[in-house]
This record gives C-alpha cells, sequence and structure tokens, in this order.
C-alpha cells in the first residue's frame, strides 16, 4: 500500500522541461515582449536596507514603469539575497515550475553560483534586451561573475570597486598599501578590525589579504589549485594571527557584519571601515550616520572590483515584465540617474562609450560625492575575483584557523 | 447530556488546527531529519543528520551557550519576580498603576526590547555615552562589552526585562489565591517571618514559580531574533544555526537543519517535563 | 522603557559618540517611513489584519474548546492541556521548517491565509488556557436558573454566559493578537518573502545600521500592541463588576 502510495507520489512530481538551464522557449521579438508584459506586475527581491535605494526603486523606477509600460513594480526588501536564493530553490524541491513568487533578484557572487549549480536561473533571453547592445560583454569583470561565467543568465546593474573610508579630522594621511595598513594597525592597537567571514565584506577583505600574501593575484587565477591555496594560505593566517592582539577588543571578538563595522566607525571606535560600494560613505555622510569628513581610497596593490547584477528565476510568474524591467535598468538615463550621488551614486555598468555625446558628457560632468573616491581613480588599480571556490576555501579556512 | 461525543465536537476545531498544523510540521520536520521523503525519492530513514549535527563542535557550542543564556534568565528572572510579588502583594499607593505599567510592558516585542537594550548597552550606547561625559572611562571601548558579548549579557538583560514582569504577575495571583491565612496561622503558633515565608509560603509559591521559570527556560532557549541581534558572532544560539542551516545552498544541510530543530525542541520539552514532574513532587496545585 | 531611546533615534541625524543627544533633529526617518516607497504603511495594514485574523479565529476556536477543558474531566483531558500549551513554549522552529515544505505542496507559502494559519499554531494556547480558566470559575448555576425561567439557549447565550466570560475573551483575544503581531520565523518561513509584516521590515532596517529608521519603524510596530493592551486594560476597569478576575493561563489547573 506504501509503495502504490510513493509511487503515486513520485508521479506527481512534474517532468523537467529541460535538463539544464531553462531557455527561455521561443524566438519572442522585444515588441512581442513588451507587449505580453503589458499591464502585468513584477517582483523585485531585492536588499531592502538602504532608503535611498528603496525610493529610486519604489518611488522613481515604479513610476516609470507604471507611465510607459503599464507594469506594477513591487519591490520586496529583503535582509539577504540568500533568503531569494533559498526561496527559489525551495519552490524547485517542492515541483514549482512556474508561478514562482520571485520574478526578478539582484544578486551576484556566491549567491549566483547557488542558482546556477541548482539550475534556478532563466538563461540564454539577454540579446534580446535592446539595451544589452550597450553592455560591454567582452569585459571580463563583466561576462564573469566572482570566476562564475555569467552564459546569459544574469543582465548587470551596477559595477563597484572595493575602498576604504576614514575620517580626515582624525587621521590626516591614511595608510596607501596593504603593508602601510599593517604596519599602521600593529602601531595603533584596538582602532581596526574587519567583520567575521563569511560576511561578503569581511570575506572581501581577507582576500584582499590572500592576495597580498600571494604577492600579486597572477597565480590566484583560474580554476581552484589544493596546493596553491595551502601555501598561500598559511602566509595569510600566519599574517592575521599576527595582528589579532592589536584588532579591536584585542581580536576576542569579530563584528559580525559590515554593518557592525560601519557603526564602530560612525562612533570613532574604529579609524576605518570599508566596502563593496563607495556609493555607501556618501549616502552614510548624507545620513548623518558618519561624520561630514569621512573620505575615501584605494589601495596601491589595488582593490578587487566586481558587478552586480538581476537575474530572473526559470520559474518567475511574468518573466515579460522582469525582462522589460531588466531593459529600463540598462537604459542610459537610469544608469546615469543612479550615478547622481544625491540619488545613489552607483557606478554604471553599461559602457560609456557607447552612449551618445550628450550622456558622455553628463557623466563626465557628474560630481563626486566630496566622502566617495571617484570610480576613475580605483581603476588603475582593480584587482579581478578569484573564482567561487577560492572564496569558500578562504571563508572555512579563516573560520578554522583564525577566527577560532 | 454531556455526552463524549458533544465535549469532541468542542475541543474539535482546537484538535484539528492543534494535532493538524503543529503535529503534522513536527511530524513533517522529523521525517525530513531522518532523511525520508518518499515523495524526493528517499526512502530509508538513517541517522546521518543527527550523527553530523551531534559531533559539530559549532552546534554542541551553540547548545552550551543557548542553554546558559536560558538558565540566568529564568533564573534571575524568578529571583526577581519573587521579590518583587513579595513586595507587591499589600497594597500600597500606586499599585494599580504599577500593575497597569507591568501589563502594559508586556505589549513590547520582543525585537523592539533588544533594540532599546542595543541602542541604551552597547559600547557607544546611551549609558556608554552618559560615562564619558561622567569622564569614566575615555573611549567606547572602554565601556564593559554588554552586547555583542560572549556572555551574553544583554540577551539575558532583555529577557529578565521582559519575562520578570510576567512571572510576578504569575506569583502575585498565585498568592491572591492562597491569601495571608496560611502565614497567619504560623505566625500565631510562633514562627518567625522568615520562618513563615521559608516554610509555608515558599512551599506553596513553589509550583507557580516553577512552571513559570520552566516556560522562559523553554522560550529563551529555542529563541531566535535576540540573539541574531544582541550576540556576538560566536558562538550563536541554536535557533540561529538552525535556520542558518537550513537558508544554505546546499541542499544536504536541509536534513542537518531538520535534526537541529527536533534536537531543540526535544532539550525545550525535556526541561518543561522536568519542570513537570518537579512540579508533582511537590503535590501539585493545592488549593 | 526603550520607547524613548528609541525615539530619540527616530528623529536623529548625526548622533555619534559621545554625544549625549542628537547633534540635529531631523524628521527625514519618519518621512520615508510614512511614504509609500518605504513599504511601511502597507506592511502595517497587513500585520493588522493578520493579528486580528488570528486573534478572531483563536478566540472563536478556543471558546468551545475553553468549555469543554474548563467544565468538564474527561479523560484525556491532561493530554489536551499539554497539546495546548506546547505550541506557546517550545520552540516554533521546529514545527516552521516542517510545515514550510506541507504549505509548499499546497500552495499556501507567501499567502496570508497560509501565515495566519502558521500564526494560529503559537496563538490558540494563550485564549484557550484563558477560556478553559474562566469556564472553570464560571458557575453553571446561572445558566441552569435561567433555562428553568424560560430562556432559549441562544438568549442564554446572548445574556448570561457571554458577558460572563466577555473579560476573558477580551483577554485571550488580546494576547492572541500580540502572539501574531510579534512572530518573525514563522512568517520568514511560511511568508517566503512575500508577506512583509512588521517584524520582518524592522529586522531589514535593523540589521542596515539605520538608526533612525530603525528607531521610527520600532515605534510603528509598538504603538498598535500598546494600544490593544491599554484597550483591554480600560475595558477591565470600567467593567470590574462583571467579576472579570484577570485569570492567569497555565496556573491553577
Amino acid at each position: 500500500m506504501l509503495r502504490v502510495l510513493i509511487a503515486l507520489c513520485l508521479l506527481t512530481v512534474p517532468a523537467r522541461a529541460d535538463g539544464v538551464a531553462a531557455l527561455y522557449e521561443g524566438t519572442h521579438s522585444w515588441a512581442e515582449i513588451e507587449a505580453e508584459a503589458r499591464g502585468g506586475t513584477v517582483n523585485w527581491f531585492m536588499w531592502g536596507g538602504s532608503d535611498s535605494i528603496n525610493r529610486y526603486v519604489s518611488d522613481h523606477l515604479a513610476t516609470i514603469l507604471k507611465r510607459d509600460h503599464e507594469i506594477t513594480l513591487n519591490r520586496i526588501g529583503v535582509t539577504d539575497a540568500a533568503e531569494v536564493v533559498n526561496l527559489v530553490l525551495s519552490e524547485k524541491e517542492a515541483g514549482i515550475t512556474s508561478g514562482g513568487a520571485v520574478d526578478l533578484v539582484w544578486i551576484n557572487g556566491e549567491n549566483f553560483r547557488s542558482m546556477r549549480q541548482a539550475d534556478l536561473a532563466l538563461c540564454g533571453y539577454t540579446g534580446l534586451l535592446p539595451n544589452a547592445a550597450l553592455v560591454d560583454w567582452e569585459n571580463p569583470s563583466i561576462s564573469n561573475d566572482f570566476g562564475v561565467p555569467v552564459d546569459g543568465c544574469e543582465v548587470p546593474w551596477n559595477t563597484v570597486q572595493f575602498a576604504f573610508a576614514y575620517d580626515k579630522a582624525v587621521l590626516s594621511e591614511p595608510p596607501r598599501s596593504m603593508a602601510e595598513l599593517l604596519d599602521w594597525i600593529k602601531a595603533n592597537p584596538g582602532r581596526f578590525t574587519y567583520p567575521a567571514p563569511p560576511d561578503f565584506t569581511g570575506s572581501a577583505f581577507v582576500r584582499h589579504v590572500f592576495i597580498y600574501a600571494a604577492g600579486g593575484p597572477e597565480t590566484l587565477l583560474g580554476p581552484f589549485d589544493q596546493s596553491k591555496f595551502e601555501a598561500v594560505a598559511a602566509k595569510t593566517w600566519a599574517i592575521l594571527n599576527d595582528l589579532e592582539p592589536f584588532l579591536w577588543r584585542g581580536g576576542q571578538t569579530y563584528p559580525t557584519g559590515v554593518v557592525q563595522l560601519n557603526e564602530l566607525f560612525a562612533n570613532g571606535e574604529v579609524a576605518f571601515t570599508f566596502n563593496y560600494d563607495p556609493a555607501q560613505f556618501g549616502l552614510a555622510v548624507d545620513a548623518g550616520i558618519y561624520p561630514s569628513t569621512t573620505r575615501s581610497f584605494g589601495l596601491m596593490d589595488g582593490t578587487l572590483g566586481n558587478t552586480n547584477y538581476t537575474l530572473i528565476p526559470f520559474n518567475a510568474t511574468n518573466k515579460a515584465a522582469a525582462m522589460v524591467l531588466q531593459n529600463l535598468l540598462l537604459a542610459p538615463e537610469e544608469q546615469f540617474e543612479k550615478a547622481k550621488p544625491e540619488v545613489w551614486g552607483a557606478a554604471p555598468a553599461i559602457a560609456i562609450d557607447r552612449l551618445s555625446p550628450e550622456f558622455q558628457a553628463d557623466f563626465a560632468a557628474l560630481a563626486a560625492h566630496p566622502s566617495v573616491i571617484a570610480a576613475s581613480a580605483l581603476a588603475p588599480h582593480a584587482l579581478p575575483e578569484l573564482q567561487a571556490d577560492w572564496l569558500t576555501a578562504i571563508e572555512a579556512g579563516w573560520r578554522e584557523d583564525v577566527g577560532r | 447530556m454531556t455526552g463524549g461525543w458533544r465535549i469532541f465536537g468542542m475541543l474539535a476545531p482546537l484538535l484539528l488546527v492543534l494535532a493538524g498544523l503543529f503535529g503534522l510540521g513536527l511530524g513533517l520536520t522529523l521525517m525530513r531529519s531522518l532523511r525520508y521523503l518518499p515523495a524526493i525519492g528517499l526512502t530509508e530513514p538513517d541517522l546521518a543528520a543527527y550523527r553530523a549535527v551531534l559531533t559539530a563542535p559549532r552546534f554542541l557550542a551553540s547548545v552550551v551557550w543557548s542553554l546558559w543564556i536560558a538558565g540566568a534568565s529564568s533564573g534571575i528572572s524568578a529571583l526577581l519576580s519573587l521579590g518583587t510579588a513579595l513586595l507587591l502583594r499589600h497594597g500600597f499607593a500606586g499599585r494599580g498603576l504599577l500593575l497597569a505599567l507591568i501589563e502594559l510592558g508586556l505589549a513590547v516585542p520582543h525585537v523592539v526590547g533588544a533594540l532599546g537594550i542595543l541602542y541604551l548597552f552597547s559600547q557607544s550606547g546611551s549609558f556608554a555615552r552618559l560615562a564619558f561625559g561622567a569622564g569614566l572611562i575615555d573611549q567606547p571601548a572602554a565601556f564593559p562589552a554588554l552586547t555583542h558579548d560572549p556572555y551574553a549579557i544583554g540577551i539575558i538583560l532583555l529577557y529578565v526585562w521582559k519575562e520578570m514582569p510576567f512571572m510576578t504577575l504569575v506569583l502575585l495571583a498565585r498568592l491572591k489565591r492562597i491569601g495571608p491565612g496560611h502565614e497567619a496561622v504560623a505566625r500565631s503558633l510562633g514562627a518567625t517571618p522568615w520562618q513563615a515565608f521559608a516554610q509555608v509560603l515558599l512551599p506553596m509559591l513553589l509550583p507557580s514559580l516553577l512552571v513559570a521559570t520552566a516556560l522562559v527556560f523553554a522560550f529563551a532557549f529555542g529563541a531566535y531574533e535576540v540573539p541574531l541581534l544582541l550576540g556576538p558572532h560566536a558562538p550563536e544560539a541554536v535557533s540561529v544555526v538552525a535556520w542558518k542551516h537550513h537558508t544554505d545552498v546546499d541542499l544536504s544541510a536541509r536534513p542537518e537543519a531538520m535534526a537541529m530543530a527536533v534536537l531543540v525542541f526535544v532539550i525545550a520539552g525535556a526541561v518543561l517535563a522536568l519542570g513537570a514532574r518537579l512540579v508533582w513532587r511537590l503535590g501539585g496545585f493545592s488549593r | 522603557m526603550p520607547l524613548l531611546i528609541l525615539g530619540i533615534w527616530s528623529v536623529a541625524h548625526g548622533w555619534r559618540f559621545p554625544a549625549l543627544v542628537p547633534g540635529e533633529v531631523s524628521f527625514a526617518a519618519w518621512s520615508y517611513v510614512l511614504s509609500s516607497a518605504s513599504g511601511v504603511g502597507a506592511s502595517l495594514g497587513l500585520t493588522l489584519s493578520i493579528a486580528v485574523a488570528t486573534a478572531v479565529i483563536a478566540t472563536v476556536i478556543s471558546y468551545p474548546a475553553g468549555r469543554a477543558l474548563g467544565r468538564h474531566r474527561f479523560p484525556g483531558r491532561f493530554a489536551v492541556l499539554v497539546l495546548v500549551l506546547a505550541p506557546a513554549v517550545l520552540p516554533a522552529l521546529a514545527v516552521a521548517l516542517g510545515l514550510q515544505g506541507l504549505f509548499l505542496r499546497l500552495g499556501l507559502t507567501g499567502t496570508v491565509s497560509g501565515v495566519v494559519l502558521a500564526h494560529l499554531i503559537p496563538a490558540l494556547p494563550y485564549p484557550t488556557l484563558v477560556m478553559t480558566a474562566a469556564f472553570a470559575a464560571f458557575e453553571p448555576e446561572f445558566e441552569h436558573q435561567a433555562r428553568s425561567l424560560g430562556a432559549r439557549p441562544l438568549q442564554v447565550l446572548a445574556h448570561v454566559t457571554l458577558p460572563a466570560v466577555a473579560p476573558a475573551l477580551r483577554v485571550g483575544a488580546a494576547l492572541a493578537f500580540l502572539v501574531s503581531w510579534s512572530q518573525y520565523l514563522l512568517t520568514l518561513g511560511i511568508g517566503a518573502g512575500k508577506v512583509q509584516t512588521l517584524p520582518l521590515v524592522l529586522f531589514t532596517f535593523a540589521t542596515s545600521g539605520r538608526n533612525d529608521l530603525t528607531g521610527a519603524v520600532s515605534l510603528v510596530h509598538l504603538l498598535p500592541a500598546l494600544l490593544v493592551v491599554g484597550f483591554t486594560l480600560a475595558l477591565r476597569m470600567f467593567h470590574r463588576v462583571g467579576g472579570g478576575r484577570w485569570s492567569v493561563p497555565g496556573v491553577g489547573g
């Protein structure tokens, strides 16, 4: 009897249409997609902790979508993109292959890799977006998301590059390289810390030390190599363990996340904070969280740069509307709008040299927020991201060897 | 007149919801923890998840830490509420107002209370700033670490603040029902006030106190939001660890998350059963 | 009370250590929170409706259940009482994880009804226990007398029973409301991110480092709960005549 039930259960699990990543069926033209999307809804799941970004999406973008395409934009704020991955994964596990809750998700890095690994992304359609022509897909830092090929499964939204922040009223000259920073920390005990991996930002900081210990990123590019990893890891943990007694609270505990680090910085407990998106420093100063004398800088050895994207899950209910939204996000007007420091200050993901002269002039004339270092100043010292396997190994290694 | 079926009918909706949702949910969790889910082809239950969980130092450390939080919170609340209930037992001016304030305090959601504690007691919080103003400290790091600390001081503070009023109300109700008669008799027979308390009143209060303490313990043990907001990066509360495993993209972590949840449930249940047993031994609730 | 500190933070701009009071007072946080872009208003309405629905359903279920448990000693009564008490005190996590899988298949995840059903689990015990205590203290004599005087069952219900247990009903409903109002993990698991109740919104801001926004949303989250309890308290003071002794659930059998 039980066997019959089990057999029935197995029979009701719908057969997968395609073993590999879900491809968008049919050769729809953009006009068809737009028509299909008209009058619809988009449920966009994204990190909701920034009121500026929320306003840009819920007020500005929603109004345009409604006006031009009669599409209703629902911004759904989450605390962490991993929640959304989990949601889509649970849906897939339960056999929900259409009518899913998530239409679009703001994502990158490890979360993207997870979605690819579990075949959760809609792929192969990005060529249909008219504004996709503005993106330089040949650029490796765009066509690869933390070493995982994008493969037409996600659409870029912003480019970011890791930067540090300090208060120039307290510290007149910040260290300019990793070596100088390490020396500074030892000379000023208790004035520096970093969030414990696997926090996104803390993990990035550890990667900077890792690349420094390896003498540069060249040997680390490409697939994961256990022996190379172990050699460099040994040096990295030695550096970080050496550093521990000079950290905030003597290294007894680490901030749980970048937010806590930001707070330590805001209250003057530590001298530096850092972030992948330097625009956050400007937003924080405007919100009164950081002192107005906050300034940012990069390292001569280079800092990590990457792109963040939007992705449509394979089982999204409103695929066409999501595509229309993605196209809008890439539009020159919108990339320019969010680059304005009073709106967000996010660096564009489209290639400026492919835009009209008017737009190029607009972008050139954009005044950066005094607290935010210009993307062009950071770009000459950009480090490429390592492939995702390196990340996992580094995070696990940190936990065991440094984090206790 | 009151047939068994009628009683069953009255209880039916309750049983449907509780047994149905609660029982089913729990049952499913148990099944998943044993890696038994025919719908996706797992037809052989095994204890692999439990083995993995029980040997993971991270989980064991969090169990100990959560036990510490629960024990300290419930113990301190019990002592404080006992004292407060005895004090408030007799009428005094403003007693009604105080009681109303306590009841109002029960309405504050735990998360809001936790945020209040964070903004007041953190090293850059209001009390630290007061200390700075008074010249007691010269930088935030000099203020004792009461939040995000390994001793869970902030967390315990929140639970005591939130649960102590609840326990006080429970004890007050019990005191009211007991009445002053018993102690009066003891005193008239020559007992000192302390003897009247320790040997007459306290034993009568103990069952209620134990039940309330066990309830607070079980609640604090399985808590999620408060340790997440006020705790350090390690150790983490059991529910936090379990939820992180559940939302891990590695699907094989799910049975482990289920196993953790079941273990949390079992431990909390064991504590309650222990409390119930103790109450029984003490003679239960004598009217 | 934390009210004060949260309130001050909600209007603070540029308030860093070691300042005792905010450098600037700004209502930017409030204007954002009250705007539609923040989604706080919608969340407030949603959380309210879920909590009210939970309270109503829980109270309705608890009435007959409490009557059965309070008035009759039947075999298995203790077991039922344990079952009733269990969800209130045992960690909801174990139930939530399993329930999520079930609800997914039933299509209940991400729906308001699914969340209400889930909230019923921890909410039901309180009104049930309160009603049990109320019925245990209720004198059946009044009902018998009314019946013997010729009143119909419905009249007995409306004019004798209900007024007598009304205070307990109110307390039970208020407790169920509060339980649903503060739920986080259950809503996160069952609501699957689509059902954004206030605790979820609050959490996102609390973990984003914006103390001013967090302070404002905290107050929005706090006020209705305070109002509900305050209202119940006030009613109790007015109806002291009706024999509405505040019976504590779970104590005294």
